[in-house]
């Protein structure tokens, strides 16, 4: 028992013990200057902390930072990062807590503006037409304020408004038009809006299955995958894989089995790449869907693949964990042999691979 | 069902005793106090009472009275937001709050937010430190907080009102009337705090935005002494209160958060021969709704309703014998926009024994089994002794089992409550030592807690959040009390010290857990000449982990208030305080600092 040591320090430190507010930090370091041939890894933080940050490494492996906006800038980034889109020479960091976008250079990370104004939980980004368009969900708990924000890419202003169905989440550019998932918010969606860049409307609606979470367009097809509604909701729907033909052939649909809720769809390569849970499954062009994953994550103890990418002939997993632990990336080659590990910032949401 | 054979059976026996020959002679306490086992049941653990010349002295809140003059450490998520004690290192909701005897932790979380009860409404609040879940059932594990009224029967007739106003428009009034003419005894009360919270963040150009929040309270205690041996008394309690929740540095808020809490208690007292009999009936309800935009209708909510009734017979077997016996049976109904509508039934008993063996030495134990069908109960169980080693040293041991049951929002959220769950259940021991020597008071307690089957949300497959019984904690620390109180002529000093060094692992991480600071210092000295009172407070919590990988850290900080008092027509006190005298910029949970210097006035008539 440490009874008696803890019984001296209490005796002692209670009546003499002065408040010695050490500043132990760490040394801090120093902004690398560059941050292209590399990627960069999204750190989502905790909602309402205000712990979102950017981790860097490098395509060749050798570098890798955390925390690079508050060590190029004087401020921190803010609360619950849950995008970047790059255009040109900027990158856009969308902050779903703070309601706000981070403007900064992509290559030196140094801050450009801040807009805050015009946004209502924004969550994803893309660009057409010189414009920004920002999906915003409005207040999660209400279904009839959701919108797509225009962005003036020179005045950072919201400049229009384009209401759409609730939950709108993903969003992808194609020949001047914008698909948006609509995942659900609070609530469960089930189709994609189209939009045209040039009148900024919803021109057409295209019915999907249940939580349309990822969505990629190759070669004049839009592909759609659904996650399908959890067993919890006690309304249980199967997860789909959609392959929509934009000029007007056949579409197609695959239906997965009872119970597998599939997310995070990437096309690399003529492969589709999805992951159930744990499980990172491919699956060819026209194939039906592979029973069997290409590899598990379980063996690095993740739970459930928080952020996937494929890129370069890798692939790219992040691991949440707790969520309040820094979290983990992983780098498996092609054929799911572990290649790299990090360990990055609070809750990794997303690769962004900055050329 | 059993619970109800018990009941049936206590109230048999109570009749019996009735016919025993009354003796008419009780102490005053069993009259006056609802929570009789805090008294006779606690000589083996740390007891802190806190009067009402404290309670005054210090802000409304139960937050700020606790946190500068106790060694509870709280995470409070910006002023007058959710706040939540860590006591010896354990969860909020292994802190219970006792109200006149009842626990009154929330059903759906499992705590009691510290910010929604108003320390005014009560006439002593006590901190019982260390396992109590034997007495009071779940939550007692890091220690007891108990809200007491006493109730007096003396021919009397006392009003009290105070009213206070400082920066940020921060506004306090409470009226109170105390009365009794022998044989009817009416005490009530009513408290209004509002504030519009919208202090600047120091060092930068932001203000805290949409802090602004009210509660109101009304409280009432009245009794009639039917005779000597019969007394009927009734509590009642409303609180109410709207909160904006503000943001943090980076991220304004929207949001707003309402709390309606009532407690109804019924409970007649019995004084025959050597038992005392409490039957006690009591309803209590809380009631939130929250508001993601305050601005718009939409709102999530949450409500549960408890039943409560107890049987509570005492017995002196010998003048150095006690034996008390509880009966208890509690009927929860929880329901609301996230949970599934559920009905929970415990029903329990608790025998207590106490044995003064001589003037210098006595031990007690308490033994509690709780039934219910939701999960599986452990027997809980306290043994301890006091043993006064010299006139100015007194030794007390003390150790325990306890619980924390799992809560409405464990057990049925909709898509991620888990009904599968156990309580997390302790063992803990704990040695105190009492030095008293002229005008000092000095005392310093061990503790050592293993936290077993400890409740964890955390992310399953698919993502989804549940909760499990996967986590153990290992607490251990010191805690140490100063009173130092001198009086020379008009002059009186008075010296408060707390201090705690608190290790709390997470065994599995091998890490401190989040928010639970290794040191925590307080002290406060006054000083009063004649009508007038000078005094000092002084915090420091040290530095605190904000992941559970310890990985990131919040700074620790010091903050001290000052203030004078002076009373005139001996019936009126002004006072004038400043708080965070030295305007420390600093944060108890990350990104939301606190309010620099700031100032309040306050002014107290009795008539």
């Amino acid at each position: 028992m440490k009874f008696s040591k803890l019984f001296l320090v209490a005796l002692t430190g209670a009546v003499f013990f002065v408040s010695c507010n050490s500043d132990d930090d760490k040394a801090p370091q120093l902004p690398l200057g560059a941050y292209d041939n590399g990627f960069l890894v999204l750190n989502q933080g905790n909602f309402l902390a205000g712990n979102s940050e950017v981790t860097y490494i490098s395509n060749d492996f050798a570098t890798q930072q955390n925390e690079i906006f508050s060590t190029v800038n004087p401020t921190t980034l803010g609360d619950t990062g849950q995008d970047i889109g790059f255009n040109d020479e900027k990158a856009f960091i969308v902050l779903n807590g703070s309601n706000s976008i981070q403007v900064v250079n992509r290559y030196t990370f140094e801050m450009l503006a801040t807009i805050t104004t015009g946004l209502s939980n924004p969550r994803y980004i893309a660009f057409a037409n010189g414009k920004g368009y920002v999906t915003n969900w409005g207040d999660g708990g209400v279904a009839t304020d959701d919108y797509v924000a225009v962005l003036d890419l020179t005045s950072y202003a919201v400049t229009a408004t384009i209401p759409v169905v609730e939950g709108p989440e993903r969003i992808i550019e194609e020949d001047n038009k914008l698909y948006v998932a609509h995942q659900g918010g609070y609530g469960y969606g089930n189709s994609v809006s189209v939009i045209s860049a040039s009148s900024n409307t919803v021109t057409s609606t295209i019915a999907v299955g249940d939580v349309p979470n990822s969505l990629e367009i190759e070669n004049g097809v839009l592909y759609v995958l659904c996650a399908g509604k959890a067993s919890w909701t006690n309304d249980e729907t199967p997860g789909a894989l959609h392959q929509i033909n934009l000029n007007g052939n056949q579409n197609t649909s695959y239906a997965f089995p009872a119970g597998q809720h599939p997310s995070n769809l990437v096309i690399e390569d003529n492969k589709m790449y999805y992951t159930v849970d744990s499980d990172i499954f491919v699956k060819t062009t026209n194939a039906t869907l592979p029973t069997q994953p290409l590899f598990s994550t379980t063996s690095q103890g993740v739970y459930g693949v928080y952020s996937f990418a494929v890129e370069n002939d890798k692939i790219f997993v992040g691991d949440a964990g707790d969520y309040s632990s820094n979290g983990k990336v992983y780098i498996y080659s092609l054929t799911g042999s572990l290649e790299k590990e990090y360990t990055v910032g609070v809750t990794p949401a997303g690769f962004y691979f900055n050329e | 069902m059993t619970f109800k054979k018990l009941f049936l059976v206590s109230i048999f026996f109570a009749c019996q005793f009735a016919l025993a020959q009354n003796d008419s002679i009780r102490t005053l306490e069993v009259v006056e106090i609802s929570d009789l086992q805090l008294k006779n049941y606690s000589n083996s653990q740390s007891v802190q009472k806190l009067n009402d010349s404290i309670i005054n002295k210090n802000q409304s809140s139960l937050t700020s009275l606790l946190n500068y003059n106790t060694v509870i450490y709280f995470k409070e998520n910006g002023l007058g937001m959710v706040s939540s004690p860590s006591f010896r290192g354990t969860t909020a909701q292994q802190t219970a709050v006792i109200w006149n005897g009842i626990n009154i932790n929330s059903q759906l979380n499992g705590q009691t937010d510290f910010n929604t009860l108003t320390t005014r409404n009560f006439d002593n609040i006590t901190v019982r430190a260390g396992g109590g879940s034997s007495i009071y059932g779940s939550s007692a594990i890091g220690g007891s907080i108990h809200l007491n009224n006493n109730l007096s029967f003396r021919n009397h007739f006392d009003n009290e009102l105070r009213l206070n106003y400082g920066s940020f428009n921060t506004f306090g009034g409470n009226y109170k009337v105390d009365v009794s003419d022998g044989k009817f005894a009416v005490q009530a009360s009513i408290s209004r705090n509002s504030s519009d919270n919208d202090y600047e963040y120091l060092d930068t150009d932001r203000k805290n935005e949409n802090g602004q929040f009210y509660n109101t309270s009304v409280n009432v205690v009245a009794g009639y002494k039917l005779n000597d041996s019969n007394i009927f008394k009734i509590y009642s309690q409303v609180f109410d209160s709207e909160r904006h929740f503000s943001g943090t540095i980076n991220a304004v808020s929207k949001s707003k958060y309402q709390d309606v809490n009532t407690r109804n208690m019924l409970e007649w007292i019995g004084l025959y021969s050597k038992f005392t009999s409490k039957l006690k009936v009591a309803f209590i309800s809380e009631n939130y709704k929250y508001f993601e935009n305050a601005q718009a209708d939409f709102f999530t909510h949450g409500k549960a309703e408890t039943a409560i009734a107890k049987y509570d017979l005492a017995f002196d077997l010998t003048e150095n014998i006690s034996i008390n016996s509880i009966f208890e049976y509690n009927q929860t109904k929880g329901f609301g926009s996230d949970i599934q509508e559920t009905t929970r039934e415990i029903g329990a008993g608790t025998l207590l024994f106490k044995h003064s063996v001589s003037d210098k030495f006595l031990y007690e134990v308490s033994v509690r089994k709780e039934l219910t069908n939701t999960y599986e109960s452990p027997v809980l169980f306290s043994l301890g002794t006091n043993y006064k080693v010299a006139s100015f040293y007194t030794v007390k041991i003390n150790a325990s089992r306890n619980f924390r049951i799992p809560t409405f929002n464990d057990l049925y959220w909709q898509g991620s409550g888990n009904a599968d769950l156990n309580p997390e259940s302790s063992y803990q021991a704990e040695i105190g030592n009492e030095f008293r020597y002229k005008e000092l008071t000095f005392s310093a307690t061990g503790y050592y807690i293993k936290i077993d089957d400890m409740l964890r949300w955390s992310p399953g497959t698919g993502g989804i959040w549940t909760p499990n019984n996967v986590a153990k904690v290992e607490t251990y620390g010191a805690e140490g009390y100063l009173n130092w109180n001198k009086n020379f002529g008009k002059n009186t000093i008075d010296f408060n010290a707390s201090y705690a060094y608190t290790i709390s692992k997470d065994e599995k991480l091998d890490k401190q857990l989040i928010y639970v600071p290794y040191h925590k210092l307080t002290s406060s000295a006054s000083y009063s000449f004649g009508n007038f009172t000078a005094y000092y407070q002084y915090l420091f919590n040290g530095e605190v982990f904000t992941s559970s990988d310890n990985a990131y850290t919040l700074d620790g900080y010091s903050v001290s208030n000052i203030g004078v008092n002076y009373t005139f027509f001996k019936t009126a006190n002004l006072g004038f305080e400043v708080l965070n005298l030295w305007n420390e910029n600093y944060q108890i949970t990350l990104n939301r600092p606190l309010p620099g210097r700031n100032y309040s006035v306050n002014l107290t008539f009795n008539f």
